[in-house]
């Protein structure tokens, strides 16, 4: 695709500053309007019943008594659902059989809470309980509880092959065999799923907080057979994201079920109990991992199996991502992975998907392989990461059909251990025995691509010369509304403050995926990009006769003024060019696939990470964090950053709690509050000690050389602290999160020399 | 824009209708919510009802008296009975700060501070920090910093600032963090919000 990075061949003026979010007042000032913070006149308030039971068929529904509230306006069970699965998932959103406790069995709507809490407890449901299973494996064996008439297992194992890895493991001069266990995590953000439902005849407008407006749109008119046009989603406001807000969910359905059932707007926001049981979380792997090396420091051989419990229903977003297949030359690979269902709670995409679970796995390994042969971890990494011009698989697959351009991971790991001084860490690793605190450095690297996808965007100038981006993916706090308003800011050479943007609404813009996988930036920038040439080309065209007849070529515009190039003395408003015109200027952008050729681009990172362990109390310190990544060309260096931050911090939240445990017996969830699952606050971690290094670089797709971010920082924490750990005090963690008491057992093991 | 808002926000309520009393305020300000079908629930403004009482709060500047059920909290008073939905929920049981408000100078978590045993007092909510025609230094100092990403919890970490600085005007950062330890931030801005808090405490010592 041809790129222009500049405009005219002239510096940029407005990307890659550092500055303030176009909507900071909005957020400062209690403005911005949430989902949950819509009025609309009428709106009955939505309370939903969930099932007790971690596996039942539902023998009976009496609704009798919750019906005769006064207040009630409408309770639906599964009898009042189409019968048509929720996107991405195989659940409707009500049936008459439960496979996780927490699942909706009925809901209801009436004029206030108060009536809404009372009623929804009248509601009786006859469960017929069915034996549950919680582990994936245990799933997969003969005589296991069985969720879905086809098993337990999604589909077919998905394999990723290329060589022989078998051989390759034969020929390695060391194999090193290990397991890597991470729990089903939450991963939800501040704000509680919530959504307003209104219709109109047969037209509904759902307010949602979504990442992905135009799936919740696809899954809506499916479920309702309604014509595309009939459904207006709008989420303009998100209190976090965090992929567990990317893919359709029940709670839309069953909001828009009530109001059709009501007649009224409808508005379900969920507790934080209920966001924790029935939202998507991270969803628990365990890998078996089998990497040779040859005696040369090359990795020759990479075996990976790894079983992802899915949850009950979850299928289509999900899976291990592409650390194994993407980021080391290993002539020799095997992915096997066995999406499995238990009755644990829908897991789904959430930041990385499954990235950050592979990555523990394959970046402790590579550092338990360097160490076995003696090797420095870096060094081993440094010898073996792909490079530019090396071959690559252009989607997710084993075979390397395309090229690696753009990358910088080499320099994301010279520039970070450089920052950390990764001289100064243990040569040989510390011991479980001796002075009661020691340190230790380690390293893990990571990789994705960014920019899937159909995007779509639009750009208008106003008479006054005033600019509006219109964009169906959203703001979810990683700042797209002031990254897209820049990139249209510096191709038209309107200042930003002349910009107003409007996000996520399905009716007012594009078709575009949503703002997940690192695609907003990349793909529905690039869609804003080419909008506002379209724009662009308008304005300049209007403003040829105005400048001695100049020809569009000629011109350029620059803070609100278009000049003729050769003679800048001569010049013109933009304001003045619109009222001439007469009438606003608008322009529509859309991207497909990015890459077309074998030329493929990812977007890299590598983490260091300095810590002390306390051997007494098994306290980890984390005394200095260095997250060095490839962004491609920053478009606002203080959302680079702060992604990069709090990424990080999201990362290592992994590695101490947000684990969600279930009762073995009776299948209920043990962590339904903040106080269980301990998200990270300000004294968790010190957040000086986390340096983001932007790492120089220019992507080759993206609108001025730009690369999606968001989910690499999340990626590294747990390997990158399980590595320094190791490296402190000889003690290697392989099940996440890496609690004080998991370190202290295993400091008192008897040792494997 | 925020004086404006702050307007806004005053003449929004019916101010004539508070003066009258609290059950007939309740009646104006629900008549436009409840629906025109079926049985509409007015309350019942003769009967006194032991499970109601008469709040009187004085938010952002502006007296409110209301009639309302004793479990109403602090945070439905301001977000259901007077619209100032700035305060969020994000746990509704005093673990995670988006909440967090300024009553009688304190921070409170509104979300478990019932509205009747903080009658006669004084709030301060995210709607009432800009003061005139001007943004609140730790408004400004979280715009220029970026102390936020997805701002759900914004709201709440300004007020935790608010009452921070004024007790602490020189604070050390680690002060800073002790004291903001109760706001969550889920996107973990931690950092900037750091940052956002120190030049919040320059700018109010200017």
């Amino acid at each position: 695709m041809a790129q222009q990075n500049t405009i005219a061949g002239g510096p940029l003026n407005v990307v890659g500053k550092r500055g303030p979010n176009i909507d900071a007042i909005e957020r400062v000032t209690g403005r911005a309007k949430y989902t949950g913070d819509i009025d609309l006149p009428g709106m009955l308030v939505a309370r939903v019943l969930r099932s007790t039971r971690p596996h039942a068929n539902i023998t009976g529904i009496d609704t009798s008594k919750a019906e005769a509230v006064p207040g009630v306006r409408a309770v639906i069970t599964y009898r009042d659902a189409p019968k048509v699965m929720i996107f991405g998932s195989r659940q409707y959103a009500l049936n008459d059989r439960v496979r996780f406790q927490g699942e909706a069995v009925a809901a209801l709507a009436a004029v206030d809470a108060e009536t809404a809490d009372t009623a929804i407890k009248l509601i009786a449901v006859q469960y017929e309980p069915l034996p549950f299973v919680l582990d994936p494996e245990e799933a997969l064996k003969p005589g296991a509880p069985q969720l879905f008439q086809d098993g337990n297992l999604e589909g077919q194992p998905r394999t990723l092959t290329r060589g022989d890895v078998e051989q390759g493991l034969r020929e390695s001069d060391k194999v090193i065999e290990r397991v890597y266990h991470c729990p089903t995590m939450w991963s939800g953000g501040m704000e509680p799923r919530a959504c307003v439902a209104q219709w109109d005849g047969d037209h509904l407008t759902l307010w949602a907080s979504t990442q992905a407006p135009f799936r919740v749109h696809g899954s809506l008119t499916a479920m309702f057979n309604v014509p595309d046009a009939n459904v207006r989603v709008i989420s303009s406001y998100v209190g976090g994201g965090f992929g567990t807000k990317s893919a359709p969910h029940t709670d839309e359905a069953l909001a828009a079920m009530l109001a059709r059932k009501a007649r009224l707007p409808v508005k379900l926001q969920y507790t934080r109990e209920e966001e924790i049981l029935d939202s998507n979380t991270r969803f628990e792997t365990r890998m078996y991992v089998r990497v040779g090396v040859k005696k040369d420091m090359t990795l020759h051989a990479l075996d990976v199996k790894a079983y992802i419990n899915q949850g009950a229903y979850h299928t289509r977003l999900g899976g291990l991502g592409t650390q194994s297949t993407h980021m080391y030359k290993s002539p020799n690979l095997r992915t096997v992975q066995y999406r499995v269902h238990t009755n644990v709670p829908n897991t789904g995409p959430t930041r990385g998907v499954g990235d950050p679970q592979e990555t523990f796995a394959i970046e402790s390994a590579m550092d338990e392989a360097a160490i076995e042969m003696g090797w420095d971890p870096m060094e081993f990494r440094l010898k073996n990461i792909k490079r530019n011009g090396d071959p690559i698989a252009r989607g997710a697959s084993g075979t390397e059909d395309g090229r690696l351009v753009a990358q910088v991971l080499d320099k994301c790991i010279q520039e970070g251990a450089s920052r950390i001084q990764w001289n100064r860490r243990n040569a040989v690793a510390g011991s479980p025995t001796g002075p009661p605190t020691a340190r230790g450095i380690g390293i893990a690297c990571t990789e994705r691509g960014g920019g899937a996808g159909l995007a779509g965007a639009s750009v208008k100038v106003n008479l006054d010369g005033s600019a509006h981006v219109f964009f169906a993916s959203t703001d979810i706090g990683q700042g797209s509304r002031t990254t897209l308003a820049m990139i249209a800011s510096e191709v038209l050479g309107i200042p930003l403050s002349r910009f107003r943007t409007t996000a996520g609404d399905t009716e007012v813009a594009p078709y575009d995926g949503g703002s997940y996988g690192n695609r907003t930036l990349q793909g529905t920038g690039r869609a804003v990009e080419v909008a506002a040439r379209a724009c662009l080309q308008q304005i300049l065209v209007a403003a040829g006769p105005m400048l001695n007849d100049a020809a569009p070529t000629d011109l350029e515009i620059r803070d609100s003024v278009i000049r003729v190039t050769a003679d800048p003395s001569r010049q013109v408003k933009l304001a003045e060019v619109m009222q001439r015109r007469g009438r606003s200027v608008s322009g529509d952008g859309a991207t497909a696939a990015l890459q077309t050729g074998i030329d493929v681009e990812r977007t890299s990172g590598a983490h260091f990470v300095e810590v002390e362990v306390d051997k007494e109390t098994g306290k980890v310190h984390i005394l200095k964090y260095i997250s060095a990544h490839d962004v491609g060309r920053p478009i606002n260096v203080t959302i680079v950053e702060n992604q990069i931050e709090g990424g990080t911090i999201q990362g290592l939240a992994l590695t101490q709690g947000e684990e969600m445990r279930f009762d073995e017996r009776t299948g209920s969830c043990l962590t339904g509050s903040f106080v269980d699952l301990k998200p990270p606050t300000a004294l968790d971690f010190d957040p000086r000690v986390i340096e983001a290094v932007i790492v120089p670089n220019e992507g080759t797709t993206g609108p001025f050389g730009g690369k999606g971010l968001g989910e690499n920082p999340c990626h590294p924490g747990m390997a990158a602290v399980a590595n320094a750990i190791y490296n402190a005090i000889g003690v290697r963690l392989r099940e996440v999160p890496f609690t004080r008491a998991k370190i202290l057992r295993a400091l008192n093991e008897p040792r494997r020399e | 824009m925020a004086s404006e808002d702050r307007e806004k926000s005053e003449l929004s309520v019916s101010r004539r209708a508070f003066l009258k009393g609290g059950a007939i305020a309740t009646g104006a300000l629900s008549a436009a919510l409840i629906p025109a079908v079926g049985e509409a629930q007015l309350p019942d403004a003769v009967e006194p009802d032991p499970r109601h009482s008469n709040v009187a709060l004085k938010v952002n500047g502006v007296a409110y008296r209301k009639d309302i059920p004793n479990h109403t909290t602090l945070l439905q008073f301001l977000r259901e009975d007077l619209k100032l939905t700035g305060t969020k929920m994000g746990c509704d049981r005093l673990q995670c700060g988006a909440c967090t408000v300024i009553l009688n100078g304190r921070n409170v978590y509104s979300c478990t501070t019932l509205a009747v045993e903080v009658t006669g007092g004084e709030v301060l909510t995210v709607e009432g920090l800009a003061a005139d025609d001007k943004l609140h230094p730790i408004q400004q100092a979280f715009i220029e910093h970026s102390g936020f990403q997805c701002g759900f919890c914004t709201p709440g970490q300004m007020m935790s600032t608010k009452v921070f600085l004024d007790r602490t005007p020189n604070p050390t950062e680690d002060q800073a963090r002790l004291a903001l330890s109760g706001n969550m931030c889920r996107c973990a801005a931690y950092k900037k919000i750091l940052e956002s808090v120190m030049a919040a405490s320059r700018l109010m010592r200017a």
